[in-house]
């Protein structure tokens, strides 16, 4: 390592879990319910939201950036607000990116279910909480895959965080747009430093998915 | 007479084009009832009105108070986990303590003998032990009501037997009340004491089992039933015969007396179930006519012979392995009774 001391690329790595791991649990949040509306009922205008969200899947990150760079410019609607280079503008924007995976790998799971699967999950006497807890047990296999391709997609992309984040050091910079950084600099030891990082995480945050659903299913 | 377990009041369901109408049907604690009815006549839609899962268009299905019900769809569902899991959700979701959930789940496996597939994972089940899994997880809850929607659908013939007659064993042992759909009259009638037909989304006829066996109130419901003869027929001027009944003839020379009264000439459907066909070989006195046997056939239990009367075809069941049933051939020539007893008559329109 020529510069950048193992502190600040540990600071790097636990702000990269922070944003994106808050954009998780937002999408997730957000998400699901959505999902599970448009898994489960029919009703007008749902052909074109599982469109939006399927279409969504493919958003290109930079692009996601410019949209969010622009709600959020001093000039913009949401200017007010002053959110720009921070790292809660990361967090709307891999937001705006991990929403519609959430949205149409779990409308695709609750819609793989039985069509009676409600009526009889109401049949047995499971009502609200129970009743949902019993649905997440159910499609737990496709959750897991749309929290490891949210989790993957969000860690590992830099245009959109560049955009609204501006690799501010000490602030906003994280392990893709340090990198970036460094790349450009001519710093290759430490872009390496900090590529095996994100390496390192993502293999350990997919493998450790992956285990549970393969645990579960076995 | 006790009170209704479960009371269907001027029911109404709407289920895109279909429209199912149910103006009264009560189920009483004890009691068996059957609903029959050809497919995509509402059976399904009923059961599910009866559970209180469907939004009602008007009218009401009303259970006494503190009435458990419990449905038992046509393709139950293993959810994941164990066996013992899936038994023990509806118990999960009363809120029973875990001891007693245990204990009333082990309980009911025993019922339908898979208390040694416990620990099973509930998704490699074969078809038969997920109906039993189906009706333990119905069971466990003790229920007063159990509506079952074709229990023994998928089932080969041994299975649906010995399925019947445990699910008849529980029904004696618990007193619980049954509402059953199926297609397979033979299982509804070892389960049922009551039969209600639907046609086209309508009750076209409930009461006692026997009762809409002998006398069915037209011909799609006395086909339903396994009513085998049905014969367009006309009522005669009774004349000077002090006979009560009515006196029928359904072609040249081919005569039948009933008990129930129609008005001379009138247009009617004659039915006879094949069972009450008497069979006599050769000629014999006091028959209601003479046939040929123009073919046969035995399951090995039952057989069931066609005749040639006049030109109509008659339809008879008789015990296979003794009697006529070992020596009744296609081409022989016999006599048989049908008691006037025995000949319904529907109105023909």
């Amino acid at each position: 390592m020529s510069e950048a001391s193992w502190g600040t690329v540990l600071e790097i790595a636990l702000r990269t879990l922070a944003v994106s791991g808050v954009a998780l649990c937002l999408a997730l949040a957000i998400g699901l319910p959505i999902g599970f509306v448009l898994g489960r009922h029919r009703f007008p205008g749902r052909g074109l939201l599982v469109a939006l969200a399927n279409s969504g899947m493919g958003l290109p990150p930079v692009v996601v950036g410019l949209m969010v760079a622009l709600l959020l410019w001093r000039s913009g609607p949401l200017g007010s607000l002053r959110l720009m280079y921070t790292p809660e503008a990361m967090v709307l924007a891999q937001l705006v990116i991990a929403l519609p995976l959430i949205v149409g790998i779990s409308l695709a799971a609750v819609g793989q279910l039985p069509e009676d699967f409600h009526l009889q999950v109401r049949a047995l006497g499971l009502r609200r909480g129970r009743a949902a807890w019993v649905l997440v047990r159910e499609i737990r296999l496709g959750l897991l895959a749309a929290v490891i391709v949210a989790l993957g997609g969000i860690l590992s992309e830099v245009g959109a965080v560049m955009m609204v984040g501006g690799n501010l050091e000490g602030d906003t910079r994280v392990l893709t747009t340090g990198v970036l950084m460094y790349v450009q600099m001519g710093r290759y030891e430490d872009a390496l430093a900090l590529a095996a990082v994100l390496l390192g995480l993502t293999f350990v945050l997919a493998g450790t998915l992956t285990a549970i659903q393969q645990a579960r299913r076995a | 007479m006790s009170e209704a377990a479960l009371a269907v009041r001027d029911l109404e369901v709407a289920r895109g084009a279909f429209q199912l109408r149910v103006p009264a049907l009560e189920l009483r604690a004890g009691e068996a009832l059957a609903v029959l009815g050809p497919n995509g006549a509402g059976k399904s839609t009923l059961l599910r009105a009866m559970a209180g899962l469907l939004p009602l268009r008007s009218g009401s299905a009303t259970r006494a108070e503190s009435c458990d019900v419990a449905l038992v769809f046509q393709r139950p569902i293993a959810f994941s986990g164990s066996v013992a899991r899936n038994v023990e959700l509806p118990l999960w979701a009363r809120g029973v303590p875990r001891e007693r959930r245990r204990e009333r789940a082990r309980a009911a496996m025993e019922e339908f003998g898979i208390d040694h597939l416990a620990g099973r994972d509930a998704a490699t089940l074969s078809g038969g032990e997920l109906r039993r899994l189906a009706l333990a997880r119905a069971f466990a809850p003790e229920p007063d009501v159990l509506l079952l929607d074709e229990p023994f659908d998928d089932l080969d013939a041994a299975g649906r037997e010995t399925l019947s007659l445990d699910l008849r064993r529980v029904l004696d042992q618990t007193g619980v009340a049954v509402a059953m759909v199926t297609h397979d009259l033979r299982q509804a009638l070892l389960l049922a004491d009551h039969i209600a037909i639907l046609l086209d989304g309508r009750l076209a006829q409930e009461g006692r089992r026997d009762e809409v066996l002998r006398r069915p109130a037209g011909p799609e419901i006395a086909r339903l039933v396994g009513m085998g003869n049905l014969w367009p027929a006309r009522v005669l001027d009774p004349g000077l015969s002090r006979f009560p009944g009515s006196s029928i003839e359904l072609g040249d020379d081919l005569r039948l007396a009933s008990v129930e009264r129609f008005a001379s000439g009138a247009e009617v459907w004659v039915g006879v179930r094949p069972e009450n066909v008497r069979l006599a070989k050769g000629a014999e006195p006091e028959t209601s006519g003479r046939a040929i046997v123009t073919a046969i056939f035995s399951d090995g239990v039952l057989v069931t012979a066609l005749l040639d009367w006049g030109g109509l075809e008659v339809r008879t069941h008789f015990v296979s392995g003794r009697g006529l049933g070992v020596s009744l051939k296609r081409g022989d020539a016999v006599s048989f009774g049908i008691r006037p007893e025995d000949v319904h008559l529907m109105p023909r329109s």
